[in-house]
């Protein structure tokens, strides 16, 4: 295996889950599925609309977004915002992200 | 909202429909709406950036990819046939039935086409045939009720057997192989000496008061009996050899050809009445049914011996190792080390 493909693979493993934190900072400002993707990736998550939009509607079903149909322009669109306990989750997964970062710093530091 | 089949019908709605066909009911029309208005904002940034309409569309499509996986992810369906948790219970349950079923009921057709007289091409297609029809009923059935429990949630819900150290392979004892040994050379003894005495020791003497032997004279007249002691003793050289030799995949096929060879040449002096003599029958005053009886006996006793050897060899290939041939190790090596695989 070429040494990027080796880099990419581990690379993938290190920012899978990152994309939900990433989805839930996000939409404490309402957005639509498009916007978002853009968004995402704009800010360097790299992450497939065909796993976004369904990721988006598990969230909801887990109760860490709420959604309301904007039909105020001439496209509809479906607005996702985080909820209260989507805002706690993120708040407890962005300590965990903390965590691990203080973490690797002490890693590198002892190395 | 379904697309009606006209000259209008875009790539989008057959897109759409396509991905809407094998989601529930209650989720299509939501989905539908947001997944047109999400291929339609893509497309018209495609084209903001001075992309072709068309050819927008189609990227977009491209991009979201097969329809069913789309769809799959929707429903939260599973796109493999047996998951990660599920996949060493299957294949364990898979190879356990494999070499418990499969060689028990090859053994018991050939087992039933000896009985009826039938040619050794015939003993072994049967056998063959059924131990391949056997062999796919298992796998796809059980395959079958595997992919059904990783589709079931509500069957997936008993915590999954914990797994203890207590069901790590043991080696064998120095007892274990010393009792090994010791059994095969008084097996040996008692063999070689049953069919040695045999022309001279008898319970039963004929007018001239000389023995009766009770194995065939005619063992003696084509020499068969020599073949029969080699094989006895080849038998007890193999199984000391496995005590102190290192498995390798040759003695292994020796080893079993051995043991397959044997039990063939036993099948067949039992099934031609070639063992027992006629004469030691007649004058111990023995019914005909217990000549027949006796070659049954041996029959299936050659038979288990076929499906032990066979068992036996998978299960050293398997663990690259002799494996004790006891069934129950037999089998559980098989099993974890397919399992492996």
């Amino acid at each position: 295996m070429a040494d990027d493909e080796l880099y990419a693979l581990h690379q993938q493993e290190l920012r899978r889950g990152t994309a939900v934190l990433a989805c839930l900072l996000i939409l404490q400002r309402p957005n639509y599925g498009y916007a978002l993707l853009d968004q995402l990736g704009r800010s360097g998550f790299d992450i497939d609309a065909n796993t976004l939009y369904p990721l988006l509607r598990r969230l909801e079903k887990q109760g860490l977004l709420t959604s309301d149909w904007n039909t105020e322009e001439s496209r509809p669109r479906k607005f996702y915002r985080t909820s209260d306990q989507g805002v706690a989750l993120a708040d407890a997964l962005s300590h965990d992200w903390d965590d691990l970062d203080s973490a690797i710093r002490a890693l590198r530091e002892e190395s | 909202m379904t697309a009606t089949p006209t000259a209008n019908v875009t790539l989008t709605d057959r897109y759409v429909n396509s991905t809407l066909r094998s989601l529930p009911a209650h989720q299509r029309a939501d989905i539908e709406r947001e997944l047109r208005a999400s291929i339609a904002d893509a497309v018209d940034g495609r084209v903001e950036a001075g992309g072709d309409p068309a050819e927008a569309e189609r990227a977009v499509l491209v991009e979201l990819g097969d329809p069913a996986r789309l769809a799959a992810r929707y429903a939260d369906r599973p796109l493999h046939l047996i998951g990660p948790t599920l996949y060493l219970d299957y294949i364990r349950l898979v190879t356990a039935l494999l070499v418990t079923v499969v060689p028990a009921v090859a053994g018991a057709v050939g087992f039933a086409r000896i009985l009826q007289d039938q040619t050794v091409g015939q003993v072994i297609t049967g056998a063959m045939g059924t131990a391949a029809t056997t062999g796919i009923h298992i796998v796809f059935w059980t395959t079958l009720l595997f992919a059904v429990i990783e589709r079931t949630p509500s069957l997936r819900t008993g915590p999954a057997r914990q797994w203890t150290p207590d069901s790590l392979p043991q080696p064998p004892t120095r007892k274990a192989r010393r009792g090994t040994i010791i059994g095969a050379t008084v097996a040996l003894v008692l063999v070689t000496a049953f069919v040695l005495f045999s022309p001279v020791v008898s319970t039963e003497t004929d007018a001239d008061g000389d023995p009766i032997a009770i194995l065939s004279p005619w063992l003696w007249d084509s020499g068969m009996v020599y073949v029969v002691l080699g094989l006895v003793a080849g038998g007890f050289g193999i199984t000391v050899a496995k005590q102190y030799v290192r498995w390798s995949p040759s003695l292994a096929l020796v080893g079993a050809a051995f043991g397959i060879g044997s039990a063939t040449l036993l099948i067949w002096l039992a099934a031609d009445d070639k063992l027992i003599n006629p004469a030691f029958a007649a004058a111990a005053g023995w019914p005909a049914e217990v000549t027949e009886w006796i070659g049954i006996g041996l029959i299936v006793v050659a038979v288990l011996t076929v499906v032990q050897t066979v068992v036996e060899t998978v299960a050293g290939f398997v663990a690259r190792s002799w494996v004790t041939p006891d069934w129950h190790n037999m089998i559980h090596t098989i099993v974890d080390g397919v399992a492996r695989r």
